[in-house]
């Protein structure tokens, strides 16, 4: 299921491992997860936003405001920025996975 | 007794999720101010999406790709007349091998939450086949999705004190280190009844944590959830589960949407099987008579490998 349009792009591998392994209880495990997912959310849209002609920010927003399950604002994106966007949101995530995958990792 | 790598995990989250913030605000001020407008916090982007596509789910207005073949489809009248003359003519075809014809037609190609009208056909199909009322939306309940990926979970501790020898024949996933959504299942192992063990054995797991009215509407709908029966289907093989919902999950990041037991999952595709495309109903059994576990509506799966 998607229910934005990034959420293909946005696997972050082994850190469910990591989270299960130091909550102890589902409500912590939901605390931790709320977090990464908001930190998903800024970075795919500064992503988006980033890459995107300020002229077309209100457009994107609004179209998004009203359907952020719909894939075709990908191909809105690749439009307007004239580059692979989801190759844009990887690379990003990629990074995030990245730093959240090492933070505190000594520790855990 | 204080947990330091959780309170130092969080800590550093919450510390990256101020400077995201912060960060966002500074870059893009028009975008900020938009979603302030729209009282959207972009922590809570997901259910403000799950809501959508649930009005979009009964109106019809969602942007769906089709099914592949639902030209073919056949009626469900036609399904249930082929159940009920199942083994009269030559050529017949067992009812798992039926379900799995009719699903690779109805359902679409890419993973994604049904349509009101795609889940009620699913639902009528399901029920003559398997006999049992499956449903994706029971008493005004309905998940964000009833089409996703299933994920291997690992056994719950049932009582305090509960270890992973206690959940034999299957050891491999091991036994989570923290407690189910609901807790445990009794108070002591002397608590523990055979209903309750059952129940840890065919769990299942699902995003009531995405729902967009879950902390509205408490605590009814933790309630409701618990322990609630649902029907699991391997989409690729037709195998069957009837599981009960017994822990809250998995995260969105996962790229999975439901969650089930070990033997669950043995059930839906064998010892390999780590996660896979399901249909996920309620079941609707308000007399408590279906029993939880494996859904035999025949016995293919056991000599028919070519449809694994």
């Amino acid at each position: 299921m998607t229910t934005l349009f990034y959420d293909h792009l946005t696997i972050i591998d082994g850190l469910d491992k990591k989270i299960k392994k130091i909550a102890s209880s589902n409500d912590e495990m939901q605390e931790l997860w709320f977090y990464v997912e908001e930190l998903i959310h800024h970075r795919v849209l500064e992503c988006c936003l980033g890459s995107l002609p300020e002229e077309h920010h209100d457009e994107f927003l609004t179209k998004f405001h009203a359907m952020p399950h719909d894939k075709s604002l990908l191909d809105y994106l690749n439009l307007k920025i004239g580059k692979d966007v989801e190759k844009l949101i990887k690379t990003e995530i990629k990074k995030l996975s990245k730093e959240l995958l090492l933070l505190n990792s000594n520790k855990v | 007794m204080q947990n330091t790598a959780l309170d130092d995990f969080r800590n550093s989250l919450k510390l990256k999720r101020l400077e995201a913030q912060k960060s966002f605000q500074k870059k893009f001020p028009v975008a900020h101010q938009f979603f302030l407008e729209k009282g959207l916090e972009i922590g809570r982007l997901r259910e403000h999406s799950a809501k959508i596509i649930s009005a979009g789910a009964l109106t019809g207005t969602l942007l769906l790709s089709p099914p592949t073949g639902s030209g073919q489809l056949p009626t469900p009248t036609e399904i249930a007349r082929s159940v009920n003359e199942f083994g009269k003519k030559e050529g017949d075809i067992l009812p798992q091998k039926e379900l799995i014809d009719s699903l690779k037609i109805m359902l679409p190609e890419v993973v994604r939450p049904l349509a009101r009208d795609e889940e009620k056909k699913i639902e009528e199909i399901v029920k003559n086949l398997t006999n049992i009322p499956a449903k994706a939306g029971l008493e005004g309940e309905h998940l964000n999705t009833s089409y996703g990926y299933i994920g291997a979970e690992q056994h719950l501790k049932r009582y305090p004190g509960d270890i992973l020898e206690n959940h034999g024949p299957y050891y491999k996933e091991g036994i989570a280190p923290g407690l189910g959504a609901w807790g445990y299942f009794s108070k002591s192992k002397a608590n523990l009844n055979e209903q309750l063990i059952e129940t840890e054995k065919w769990y299942a797991v699902v995003q009531t944590l995405y729902l967009p009215d879950w902390s509205k509407r408490q605590p009814y709908l933790r309630d409701w959830y618990k322990y609630r029966k649902v029907m699991v289907i391997n989409t690729k093989n037709g195998n069957a589960v009837v599981a009960s919902i017994a822990d809250a999950g998995p995260a969105a990041f996962t790229g999975k949407h439901f969650g089930g037991s070990p033997e669950v999952m043995e059930y839906l595709g064998g010892s390999r099987y780590k996660k896979g495309a399901v249909l996920l109903f309620f079941v609707d059994d308000p007399e408590n008579k279906i029993s939880l576990g494996p859904v035999k509506y025949n016995d293919i799966s056991n000599y028919d490998n070519t449809i694994l």
